[in-house]
């Protein structure tokens, strides 16, 4: 792997207010350009890590450095970091008081990142590239599912994100919806774009991710390129989990 | 006497009608008065009680808040308006600065409540989502959370206005001449207490269907968006 570091993740633990022990000591390095699929069982701790990435989930051991900075350290602005950290979530979470083009405008106008008629330019600019441009003045609920979650994605996307983060984006979609939103992320990857994906479909893990990874018990259990990481695991968990699921 | 005798007896005689106009207009400023300060205030220590639960923060103020909202709520209306009137301005002579305090604070404990129930209602992934975009707490509750728990709460809000309206009534206790104080002076003078009191009511009526229709009109218009 070569291309410069951009999340260093050092012993990252997580234990939550009731005691579970959910990370267990993570240690692994986000190149640019790379596109990580995670896999493993539901509730071992998955989302609890990419959370964590972003500080939606305060570590409790452990450091993150983004592009050189530690931002488990308490004197970062969260804020700016998070401003470089797409995310996109499994329930889409859109602005349902907002038409689809303020979604997308929202946040690079209220940073002052950009002006109201950048930002609207942008907007349609990416709703373009999503496939949804006539979908602009349209409200949230007014979309199907697979609709909302290519918003959410461009929405991200306006921030102009050095990394995106994805929760099981297409866990909530109906299955004929799975596709356009698989098909809208392998394009961003192909772009360039540098992303960490939790997810179940193991066909995008495998066409699309330079990377997969097995967490189970609060730790990486298996990382590998996708192609030798699914013909040929190595830990017995890792073997067990993908002959349920393939 | 006939009706129009008993019209004339009490509403135009001595211009008897001041009585009812010089009333609306003082329940109707002490209303509007008394609304906007249960908005600001209320709205704060919403968003006060609201950020202490999601967060923990600020556990003073919400202390403060929680004190506030135990006290008014606990006393009667007539009692904290008389208290105002009578012991915090006792010495000088202000019966409507005293109303809009008053029926201000008292509107903001309820307004408070309802608001934050509102804000609670919300799904935590909006502030998730707003937070994740780099908005900052302030900026996701303000252009975020907010404006979707004002509109879910509004048919409440409404209610707590009408209610309000309704409550001034009881500005006889500090002999304020608000419309139903206006209406009891003319039955001293007149000895006719159903005239008075049949237009008073209708009055009231007539307001609070003007405030259901408004606020019917706003809330559809926030609704349209959502289908
Ligand atoms: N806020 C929380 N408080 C307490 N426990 C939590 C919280 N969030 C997640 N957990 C627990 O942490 C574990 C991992 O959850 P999660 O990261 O969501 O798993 P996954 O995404 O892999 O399904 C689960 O046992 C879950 O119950
Ligand atoms: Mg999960």
């Amino acid at each position: 792997m070569n291309g410069e570091v951009l999340i260093d993740v050092q012993g990252l633990e997580k234990t939550f207010e009731d005691g579970n022990r959910v990370l267990r000591g993570i240690s692994t390095q986000i190149r640019k350009s790379e596109v990580v699929a995670i896999i493993g069982p539901s509730g071992c701790g998955k989302s609890t890590f990419l959370r964590s990435l972003n500080l939606l989930e305060i570590p409790t051991g452990g450091r993150i450095l983004f592009e050189g900075t530690d931002i488990t350290d308490k004197s970062v602005d969260v804020d700016k970091m998070r401003q470089k950290i797409g995310m996109v979530f499994q329930q889409f979470n859109l602005f349902p008081h907002l038409t689809i083009r303020k979604n997308i405008m929202l946040a690079p106008t209220k940073l002052k990142l950009m002006n109201k008629q950048e930002a609207e330019k942008r907007a349609l600019e990416l709703l373009d590239r999503v496939g949804l441009p006539d979908k602009a003045d349209a409200y949230p609920a007014m979309l199907s599912g697979g609709q909302k979650q290519r918003v959410a994605i461009a929405r991200a996307m306006a921030m102009n994100p050095d990394v995106m983060l994805f929760d099981e984006p297409t866990s909530a979609l109906d299955p004929e919806m799975v596709g356009e939103v698989l098909e809208i992320m392998r394009e961003l990857a192909e772009s360039g774009m540098t992303m960490i994906v939790v997810t179940h479909e193991m066909g995008f893990a495998r066409e699309v991710a330079t990377r997969a990874m097995f967490i189970d018990e609060g730790v990486i259990k298996e990382e590998n390129h996708p192609a030798e990481f699914f013909a040929h695991p190595r830990e017995q968990r890792l073997k067990d989990f993908l002959s349920k699921v393939l | 006497m006939s009706f129009t005798e008993r019209f004339s007896l009490n509403f135009i005689e001595s211009n008897r009608y001041r009585y009812i106009t010089a009333g609306i207009k003082n329940t109707l400023l002490i209303t509007v008065v008394a609304a906007a300060i249960g908005i600001l205030l209320g709205f704060l220590i919403a968003i006060i009680r609201s950020t202490h639960e999601k967060t923990g923060k600020l556990k003073l103020l919400d202390l403060i808040c929680r004190l506030y909202l135990t006290v008014i709520r606990g006393t009667p209306t007539t009692v904290q308006l008389m208290i105002v009137y009578f012991v915090i301005f006792s010495s000088v002579d202000r019966p409507l600065l005293s109303a809009f305090i008053a029926f201000g604070l008292n509107s903001a404990a309820y307004v408070a409540e309802i608001v934050r129930s509102g804000i609670m209602s919300i799904d935590p992934g909006q502030m998730e989502a707003g937070r994740s975009l780099g908005l900052s707490y302030r900026a996701t509750m303000a252009y975020i959370i907010i404006p979707q728990a004002f509109k879910n709460v509004l048919p409440a809000l409404a209610n707590e206005f009408i209610v309000l309206l309704k409550e001034t009534s009881i500005c006889m206790a500090i002999s304020l001449r608000d419309l139903t104080y206006g209406t009891s002076l003319i039955s001293s003078q007149t000895y006719d207490y159903m005239f008075p009191l049949l237009l008073g009511a209708a009055i009231y009526l007539f307001f609070v269907m003007l405030l259901t229709w408004l606020f019917g009109k706003m809330e559809r218009r926030l609704r349209q968006n959502e289908r």
